[in-house]
């Protein structure tokens, strides 16, 4: 795949079309009132039937799943899974994240948190009845999802220095423990907690330990939103758990005899995570290069547009260079999905590590190529400047995308 | 019931348009959309169809050079099915011509009881080819429809006037236009978008059609563009000093124009 084709070409189109006219004239609310994503959000899942293709693929990875049950009950061999169809196309959801992140980035923060990590830890490692209980309703935007790994002390250190605790008692399980930067924390609805079960042994060797929780259980506290630098139309928060009563339904596969001692699990989320993030950092690149190359064409300094500086060139080339590099990242994950092949982990890495950097870069430098109106939140390429940054520490920072290559290239 | 739509490719109204300066009319070469003032005309038809518990909606286009891009963005709609006529020989068709061709293209689609247009194409305003397909089929007509009901082998409906709206009917078949008002045009889902390829979409040449090549094409026409020129600037607005007696000025000038 080296273009869109004509059928993703009307998807954009269409999705463009929605954007221009529900989330634009929203902007300002979404960005610095108190306008919370989730209704635009649930209005575009509806207007372009992404809800009911969410709920049509939902049931028939459930009926699979039964199907494997019941072939394992009776000793048979369990069957395949069923290939894809067109409707499972990433490039379906990966669209929608480009047009919105050209304007609303912090949208796709919220949406990916909901629908992606929160309902996929769920469907990968949930029993069937979990995944019935609360999936169906994360996929369609329904109820809003939050994942909650993060703590005040442990951010790139998620695991090994994780506080939070569920505490075995009779046949419940008691949650304790404080969650912090946490994407849809105010407004979760279903919240996947992550924590280590405490058996009395010493904090590195207890078991990771996933459960899931709804808003409004006695001893849960959802914080307000955090004020932040950018992504304001994604709302973040803290979590406090104290004395959070569970029972083993709640326990995400209902089991604590997790594969790596739970660890594995949250790594293939961190895996689908990482992708999403070159889909956002496209649709920054390409708002920001089609901004600046504008306005250099429109703004006249010295009795000529700034578009004739060879310095100002030198930065545009630069944002088509970065646009051509991601926007190939973003076509490989789709001919990869398509192709039923996944990215490693080192892949993601690789990939969220270079995307997030190029966005950061284009949109910094169309700040500068805008001079002072660049400074000004008028001209756009501010907002989308500040959303950007995030990219490069949250889903993992730089640093440790950076960590995950190396050790991949070292163990070979 | 089943519902024919006629709509128009028309050059993207985003991009700067251009005019050939040998033929005299709008460039028609590039990429091709569905004429915004048809989506409505689409939208209606499906609503009208869903309404009466079943029946097609079918698109009906005349495009140079197959141009199949705007009835793809009508069949991700919801349309069934489409009707592209398209020949070389139809370059420079004038309005009558074009009506000739499309009331002929629309009487192969079997048993369409309702035509649906806009009330002019956003790209030629001529505004008169409803009604010559209406004399063309000798089917009954209404023109700037705001709503459309249909009960009983009749259409309703109001008609936009400067004053507000008739209310008119006529028996089906029938042609009517419909205003930008009409109906609010859906987004087309995903999944309708994925299934428009592989929707039925019959091209059919002028010899298809059986319209006299003589009546449509350059030569057909009973018009002829004799010249084109840039529209002249605006012209500078009036200007009161106000000594005083600026609120005066301000309240005759509006006077004149009877705005107060």
């Amino acid at each position: 795949m080296y273009q869109w084709s004509e059928e993703q070409l009307m998807i954009r189109d269409a999705i463009r079309q929605f954007v221009d006219k529900e989330i634009r004239p929203h902007v300002e609310d979404l960005e610095h009132g108190d306008l919370p994503p989730y209704d635009i959000l649930r209005k575009m899942f509806a207007t372009f039937g992404m809800d009911a293709m969410a709920r049509e693929r939902f049931k028939k990875q459930i009926e699979h799943a039964h199907s494997v049950e019941e072939a394992k009950a009776a000793g048979l061999e369990p069957p395949a899974k069923p290939a894809r169809e067109g409707g499972s196309d990433p490039s379906m959801q990966l669209i929608p994240i480009i047009e919105l992140c050209r304007v609303c980035p912090g949208m796709v923060t919220a949406m990916g948190v909901s629908m992606g990590l929160t309902a996929a830890s769920i469907m990968s490692r949930g029993t069937i009845a979990q995944k019935e209980r609360w999936v169906p309703e994360l996929l369609t935007m329904e109820k809003v999802g939050a994942w909650a790994i993060t703590e005040p002390n442990s951010g790139s250190d998620a695991f090994g220095s994780m506080l939070s605790t569920a505490r075995r008692d009779g046949d419940e399980y008691v949650l304790n423990g404080s969650k912090t930067f946490i994407t849809n924390g105010p407004y979760a609805d279903t919240i996947v907690f992550i924590c280590k079960l405490d058996e009395g042994n010493p904090p590195e060797e207890r078991k990771i330990l996933s459960f899931v929780l709804d808003a409004g259980m006695p001893g849960l506290e959802q914080s307000k939103p955090l004020r932040k630098m950018g992504m304001h139309s994604s709302p973040t928060g803290q979590l406090f758990l104290t004395d959070v009563r569970v029972g083993r339904d709640r326990l995400i596969g209902e089991t604590e005899e997790v594969p790596s001692g739970g660890r594995d699990g949250a790594k293939d989320t961190f895996s689908m995570e990482r992708s999403g993030v070159a889909a956002m950092a496209l649709g920054i690149i390409e708002e920001c290069l089609e901004l600046s190359v504008n306005y250099a064409k429109e703004r006249v300094q010295f009795g000529q547009p700034i578009a004739q500086f060879q310095l100002i060139q030198e930065k545009l080339a630069r944002m088509e260079v970065a646009r051509l590099n991601v926007t190939n990242l973003v076509f490989r994950t789709i001919e990869m999905a398509k192709a039923g092949a996944s990215l490693t982990f080192a892949e993601a890495s690789a990939m969220k590590l270079y995307s997030a950097r190029a966005a950061t870069e284009v949109a910094l430098e169309a700040v500068q190529l805008f001079g002072g109106n660049g400074y000004m939140s008028e001209y756009r390429v501010e907002q989308l400047a500040r959303d950007a940054k995030v990219l490069q520490i949250y889903a993992g920072t730089d640093e440790l995308q950076i960590v995950a290559i190396a050790k991949d290239l070292i163990r070979r | 019931m089943n519902i024919v739509v006629c709509a128009k490719q028309i050059p993207d109204p985003a991009e700067p348009g251009a005019l050939d300066p040998q033929t005299k009319t709008l460039k028609r070469d590039g990429k091709l959309i569905l004429d915004e003032s048809d989506m409505y005309g689409v939208e209606m038809a499906l609503q009208l169809a869903e309404a009466a518990g079943g029946g097609e909606v079918t698109l009906v286009s005349m495009a140079p050079d197959n141009k199949v891009d705007g009835l793809r963005s009508g069949l991700a709609m919801g349309a069934a099915k489409a009707v592209l006529v398209s020949d070389p020989a139809l370059a420079g068709t004038d309005a009558l011509g074009t009506a000739k061709v499309l009331a002929a293209a629309i009487g192969k689609v079997d048993g369409a009881q309702l035509v649906l247009t806009a009330t002019e194409s956003s790209d030629g305003y001529t505004g008169t080819v409803p009604e010559q397909i209406a004399a063309i089929l000798g089917m009954p007509s209404i023109t700037f429809a705001k709503s459309i009901e249909v009960r009983d082998g009749t259409v309703y409906v109001k008609r936009q006037t400067d004053a507000g709206y008739d209310e008119v009917e006529c028996p089906l078949p029938c042609v009517v236009s419909v205003t930008a008002g009409v109906v609010e045009p859906r987004y087309p889902s995903f999944k309708g978008i994925m299934a428009a390829k592989s929707k039925p979409l019959d091209q059919l040449t002028l010899a298809d059609t059986g319209v006299d090549a003589g009546s449509v094409g350059w030569g057909g026409g009973g018009q002829e563009i004799v010249g084109i020129e840039d529209a002249p600037a605006r012209e500078a607005g009036e200007i009161f000093e106000d000594d005083g007696s600026g609120v005066d000025k301000i309240v005759a000038y509006l006077e004149n124009l009877k705005i107060v």
